[in-house]
């Protein structure tokens, strides 16, 4: 399988892990993720002004190249990215007059043809969702792998790992482009069954951790993390799975901080979903996990479920 | 030629405001067999009427026509004219240039005109070929059924059967009495649901007239008003009624335990069982469903210990036809599932229960003997929340209407909680409340001032288990902050749905419903316990949700609508249906299988010698629907005065310029 992939900014910068892990993982299951030749930033927020043609430019510009690579379908391993994306596909497929809007100032791009080196400006018109439909990793492996087939070429099931889902609300809202029921998800319950691993139900699952406002109010951003994490570990988690690098920010980069402000805070071992999904299919640990994304020590928890390299 | 009149209405200002009547006048005046034509400010008054009656008798007309409203409104009252003036009311038809025309092209008065003045040409050549028709008498069998034994349809059935008239109840369930023997106290008296209940049950039971069905279903139904003929599934009980003589015995040996329905679940009752100490007919029942296999090799323990030999194996469904003239639904509702409240921990938490199961809670039959007791642990909660519209007035993710009795079954829910436990806290997150009833204001007045029941405009968030209480977290809109509320019970008022099996009832009955399932009425204001389809009426919350004194008032009207139909001994039915040209029709046969009530048949006869095939019509059953003139392919049947020719002569007078 081969499909198109659009990494987004934060992968390449801060969530490394996040990154490597989904190249890695998606190795092992033979499914080539085809990084996009061209791609800017997505905007990394929806646009909700009255006039958004700028805002949904971006977006627009990075789905038009999945078009071009002649593909139906693009991926995307970022929670964020994937709002943006999907939501500026539905909105121009749902307004011609907005469609018209974005192709006409999106014809002015010039790229370069490798092969003669010559500047072109000829640019097929995108027609948003009904050219090229944007997925979610999840997705990916739910609707293409499918479950059952993940589950067969897992290679180090991650047995008795007890693991909350935090679904976090970018791939849940608004609603129109959930990638699974908002209220209650099982998405990701169901992978990390197929992993082997046991999914922990919590309340918090599909809670704000309180995206940018750890940047604008980061003393206030932290009570959000701080039940997140409370209420999977009362429920029995020994680690929480994450889409998100926003999330993770929240959740793991800041435990120390949120351990300050609450000090009943015990804090747990945080991951992206892909290192535990690269884990099970039999990645090296080097490989699965972003050692220095991790804040949190989770070498012996990993030791503890038997997942260390032969090497080491 | 036909001597035709034709009179246009102003409708005040309605018609005449867009329309240019005096053009429609002047056009049709010198239209082809038009002797008069006029128009008049209301024809409808009686000044408007008796300008018809005169012309038609001045003029020696054949044939009138009035431009004016829906024939739905006013046909009878012209046709009256002109069988007054001695016209066959045949020959009087309406053209309708006000909802058709003037009010929906108010923008555009000379288009109307000129749209008016087609529509009544056209009309003008309905009417020339129109034939004079007599109407159909029929027998009326003087017996009602009634579909539900809940309130409404136990209110139905007394009021029928007082006037005089037989009635059939019939109810799916073990026993009478529908979802208001489940409740505990009712609003706004609090007196004792049951109470009040039982004795109309036990009325039902011994009146002459009424024979009580339960454990019935409709199955099928053919026919029409005043003569229906409705088949009837009896579900084996396996317990003989009068032979049963509820020693109980049964009870005590049979291995099988399932959630009570009567309980709303929240107790256990037995495979065989009587649903309730007052059921009517007071009789066991063995369910079938989970009764270990009605084998007595495999159990057969009820049987064995069975003193008066109740308990018959074999007994088995029967299907039998009753005749009817009348069909009263009362089929009442269900609640929303609880599982579709997923974001408010529906059916995953044990201590989120329905409006239904507080009421079992509350109820002194109910599993706690009226003490408040939350499932999951049988402690007495302190803190409760109520969260109205858990599902009503949310058009995005449930039901968009208002389920109408959720406002003051949880005033008094929190009311009765806070009268049983006297140190508990009872918190009702609200969008509104309604109380539009006979001293419903008074009684939620009561619930905040005298009971002190915590009332908070918001809507719910989010709710949560933590440790052993399910933490509700709100928004108090009055105040604009966050509420949170750590509670021990939760109690969820779920919209009102249409009975389970009711949408499949109704598909049977031919029954047409809004678009989440309530009956239609024949007219929503004016005619509120009538179906469309004449000989159905309407009681309780089948047509929509209504508290008791509203379900048991409607039932009443349904009642006095049957008493109304079941007063003479025939009817008049509308003479518009099929009718077989024979020499047109072939005997193809095209015709019958299509027809919706199985009205048509092929014959054959000997015709100058030869066999000739041809369909005859039942005249009883045939409804005019017209569905076999559409199949025919060689106008070899029609409905009376809707024939082919007259449909096409119709629209060349509206195409025509």
């Amino acid at each position: 399988m081969e499909i198109p992939y659009y990494p987004g900014c934060t992968l390449k910068v801060k969530a490394t892990a996040l990154e490597q892990s989904t190249v890695a993982a998606f190795a092992a299951l033979n499914v080539s993720l085809k990084e996009l030749p061209r791609w800017t930033c997505c905007g990394a927020v929806y646009p909700l002004m009255g006039t958004r043609i700028a805002g949904l430019a971006a977006p627009i510009r990075i789905l038009r190249e999945a078009k071009l690579m002649g593909s139906d379908t693009m991926v995307t391993a970022c929670a964020f990215c994937f709002n943006v994306l999907k939501r500026a596909n539905r909105d121009i497929a749902a307004d011609p007059l907005c469609k018209r809007r974005i192709n006409a100032y999106l014809a002015d791009d010039v790229r370069v043809d490798e092969a003669t080196n010559e500047k072109i400006m000829q640019w097929p018109e995108y027609a948003g969702e009904d050219d090229v439909k944007v997925l979610h990793l999840l997705e990916l492996l739910r609707d293409r792998v499918g479950f059952g087939k993940l589950s067969a070429a897992v290679k180090k099931p991650l047995r008795g790992l007890r693991v909350a889902p935090y679904y976090g609300c970018t791939l849940l809202r608004p609603k129109e482009i959930a990638l699974d029921d908002p209220e209650q998800p099982v998405i990701m319950h169901d992978l990390l069954r197929s992993l082997g691993a046991e999914p922990v139900d919590f309340p918090f699952l599909n809670e704000c951790c309180a995206s940018f406002l750890s940047l604008a109010k980061p003393e206030t951003a932290l009570r959000p993390s701080y039940q997140i994490v409370s209420s999977a570990e009362a429920e029995g988690a020994q680690v929480l799975a994450v889409t998100c690098p926003l999330c993770y920010y929240n959740m793991e980069s800041r435990q120390s901080e949120i351990r300050e402000q609450y000090p009943d805070f015990k804090g747990m071992p945080v991951f992206y979903f892909t290192e535990l999904l690269a884990l099970a299919l039999g990645v090296s640990l080097d490989q699965a996990i972003g050692w220095k994304d991790h804040t949190v020590e989770v070498r012996g928890l990993l030791e503890s479920v038997g997942l260390r390299d032969r090497d080491k | 030629m036909k001597r035709i009149g034709v009179f246009v209405c102003h409708c005040g200002i309605n018609i005449a405001g867009t329309v240019d009547v005096q053009r429609v006048v002047d056009a049709l005046s010198s239209y082809p067999g038009v002797v008069h034509a006029q128009d008049y400010i209301f024809v409808c008054s009686e000044p408007g009427q008796a300008l018809i009656r005169e012309t038609i008798k001045s003029k020696q007309l054949d044939s009138v026509v009035v431009a004016a409203c829906s024939a739905s409104l006013h046909e009878g009252t012209f046709r009256g004219v002109a069988k007054d003036a001695g016209l066959n009311p045949y020959q009087c038809e309406m053209a309708n240039i006000r909802e058709q025309c003037s009010w929906v092209h108010q923008e555009e008065k000379g288009l109307a005109t000129q749209k008016a003045v087609r529509i009544v040409r056209s009309i003008v050549e309905a009417v020339r070929l129109n034939k004079d028709l007599q109407p159909i008498r029929v027998p009326v069998t003087r017996r009602a059924v009634v579909i539900g034994g809940g309130i409404a349809g136990i209110q139905a059935a007394l009021d029928i059967a007082d006037a005089g008239h037989e009635v059939l109840l019939v109810e799916k369930n073990p026993s009478i009495g529908g979802r208001m023997i489940q409740l505990s106290e009712t609003f706004p008296t609090l007196d004792c649901s049951q109470c009040i209940l039982t004795p109309k049950m036990v009325a039902v039971s011994r009146h002459p007239k009424i024979k009580v069905l339960t454990y019935h279903e409709v199955v099928d139904m053919s026919g029409y008003v005043g003569n229906f003929k409705v088949k009837l599934l009896k579900k084996p009980r396996y317990v003989k009624e009068g032979t049963c003589n509820l020693c109980n015995k049964c009870l005590d040996v049979c291995p099988v335990v399932v959630p009570s329905e009567f309980d709303a679940g929240l107790a256990w009752r037995k495979a065989i069982y009587l649903p309730f100490p007052q059921a009517v007919p007071s009789v066991y029942t063995l369910d079938e469903r989970v009764c270990l296999g009605l084998d007595p090799l495999r159990c057969g323990k009820c049987s064995e210990v069975c003193a008066p030999k109740a308990i018959d194996y074999n007994m088995r469904e029967e299907v039998f036809e009753v005749e009817a003239g009348a069909v009263v639904v009362a089929t009442g509702f269900d609640l929303y599932p609880m599982s579709k409240l997923g974001e408010y921990g529906g059916e995953k938490y044990e201590d989120v229960i329905s409006g239904l199961e507080f009421e079992r809670i509350l109820s002194a039959s109910g599993p706690t003997k009226g003490q408040v007791r939350r499932p999951s642990d049988g402690k007495e909660p302190k803190e409760v929340v109520f969260i109205q519209c858990a599902g009503s007035r949310d058009p995005e993710n449930h039901k968009p209407y208002c389920s109408k009795i959720c406002c003051m079954y949880t005033a008094k829910h929190a009311m009765l909680y806070k009268h049983r436990v006297h140190d508990g806290n009872a918190h009702v997150f609200y969008i509104d409340v309604r109380t539009p009833g006979k001293d419903f204001e008074e009684f939620y007045q009561r619930a905040v001032e005298e009971d002190r029941v915590n009332y908070v405009r918001g809507k719910v968030s989010k709710v949560f288990k933590q440790g052993d209480k399910i933490v509700v977290w709100g928004a108090d809109t009055l105040s604009g902050k966050k509420v949170e509320v750590k509670a021990d019970l939760v109690v969820l008022a779920l919209p009102l749905v249409p009975a389970a099996g009711a949408e499949e009832l109704f598909k049977k009955l031919r029954l047409s419903t809004n678009k989440h399932g309530f009956l239609q009425e024949a007219h929503p204001k004016l005619r509120p316990v009538e179906h469309p389809n004449s000989g159905f009426y309407l009681a309780g919350v089948a047509q929509g949700p209504k508290d008791i004194p509203e379900a048991v008032a409607q039932a009443s009207g349904a009642a006095s609508k049957v008493a109304a139909l079941f007063s003479g001994v025939e009817l008049l039915r509308e003479p518009t249906i099929a009718e077989v040209v024979d020499e047109l029709c072939d005997g193809c046969a095209f015709c019958v299988d299509p027809c919706p009530v199985q009205a048509i048949t092929l014959v054959e006869y000997i015709r100058d010698g030869e066999l000739k095939k041809t369909v005859k019509v039942n005249e009883a059953l045939c409804m005019g629907c017209g569905v076999c003139m559409a199949t025919c392919p060689k106008k070899g049947i029609a409905v009376r005065n809707f024939t082919t020719d007259r449909f096409l002569s119709m629209v060349d007078a509206m195409l025509t310029d």
